[in-house]
């Protein structure tokens, strides 16, 4: 018993310590009010720690943290969603809507990762679930394997990703047009 | 053309700066105990809500001495104590963290939309019909008992037309109240119809 609590202590250690940073990310994308953040987070770092006491190595740690992690921020979504009822929309709609002006500039990185957040806020979980991930430069594949969308809708959302990003945001500055 | 506005922007996202924030264990021991508590709390006041409405019935059964009106009473409190069990039961059934590794984000989000559809579809059978029974015999026994009442029978199409609209009222409150659910569950299905089509190659 308190051999399994210790390697319990250790997974979830080793996994706070190399995905900290990205599960603070993560929860920006699902949370814009810092409070409400800083309890998501907290919310999330619990029930990794409790996961771990499961943990049978029938995925990759870094599969098992992400699920966990998405699966917590999904269920506090739609938790706030029906307090709150505000609309969230797919990638789909989110590609036909207009940006609202002929781009960001990728330079004023400030500014830019202000419009991608309010961008990434206003999606449907499982969709801000594969933004997400994209951001934090998963493949294809492990986006598949953490969200379990196939391969061919993974690619599907990719590319709606793209065209998304290419429309609201441009190249500019120093990175040339 | 791999291109650059999406992969400038993984780097926007990925050098944002961020607070790091680091829980330590006894920290996440003291969480879970607080967490555990909150549930509890949370059940307790589901069971003062329902602690009232089992009062107030219980105190009919003392004040009223007809029998069918004590039953009527009976059933409207077995009702409560259905409904309190129905939803301690779905409370019980939410998924623990270790589950969550297990699941991927499709299913663990399906399985949450068809349990909150389960819970909506089945509105009539776990929270309207256990009250139905014992409202209709408890208002059954308050009519007769009002009719046994002297000048009653002067005023039968008033106390007709009282309990009437009594019944009616409540009939539209648990229709209203059905089918409200049943629009939130068919709105459900639809968003586990469009999950559904993502876990597939089209």
């Amino acid at each position: 018993m308190a051999e399994s609590t210790t390697r319990q202590n250790e997974l979830y250690q080793e996994a706070a310590g190399s995905y900290g940073a990205a599960l603070e990310r993560l929860a920006r994308g699902y949370e814009a009010d810092p409070d409400r953040r800083r309890d998501l987070v907290q919310e999330i770092h619990l029930a990794l720690w409790q996961s771990f006491g499961g943990f049978d190595a029938r995925c990759s740690v870094r599969t098992w943290v992400y699920r966990v992690a998405h699966n917590v921020a999904a269920s506090h979504v739609i938790r706030e969603h029906r307090v709150n009822s505000r609309t969230l929309v797919g990638l789909e709609v989110l590609e036909t809507l207009p940006s609202g002006n002929d781009g960001e500039r990728v330079a004023d990185q400030r500014h830019a990762l202000e419009k991608l957040l309010k961008l990434i806020q206003q999606l449907k979980p499982l969709d801000r679930q594969v933004i997400l991930s994209y951001l934090e430069d998963l493949d294809a594949a492990s986006i598949g394997e953490i969200t379990g969308i196939s391969p061919g809708n993974v690619a599907t959302k990719i590319h709606r990703i793209k065209n998304v990003l290419a429309h609201r945001f441009h190249e500019g500055g120093s990175h040339g047009e | 053309m791999e291109n650059e506005p999406s992969n400038n922007m993984k780097n926007v996202w990925r050098n944002q700066p961020v607070a790091s924030v680091t829980i330590s264990l006894a920290e996440l021991h003291q969480k879970a105990q607080k967490f555990e508590k909150r549930i509890l709390w949370r059940n307790l006041r589901e069971y003062a809500a329902s602690a009232l409405v089992i009062a107030s019935f219980g105190y009919y059964i003392w004040k009223f001495p007809a029998p069918i009106i004590r039953f009527g009473c009976v059933l409207v409190i077995a009702g409560v104590l259905f409904v309190v069990y129905t939803l301690l039961r779905q409370g019980a059934a939410r998924t623990a963290p270790s589950e969550m590794a297990f699941r991927s984000c499709l299913d663990f989000h399906r399985k949450e939309l068809e349990r909150q559809r389960d819970l909506l579809r089945g509105v009539w059978t776990w929270y309207l019909l256990p009250f139905v029974p014992g409202m209709a015999v408890f208002l059954l026994g308050l009519f007769q008992r009002v009719m046994r009442q002297p000048n009653a029978t002067a005023h039968v199409s008033l106390v007709m037309t009282t309990f009437g609209l009594t019944a009616a009222g409540c009939a539209v409150v648990f229709i209203g109240v059905w089918r409200l659910n049943q629009w939130a569950a068919r709105k459900l299905q639809r968003e586990i119809d469009a999950l559904d089509s993502l876990g597939k190659e089209s």
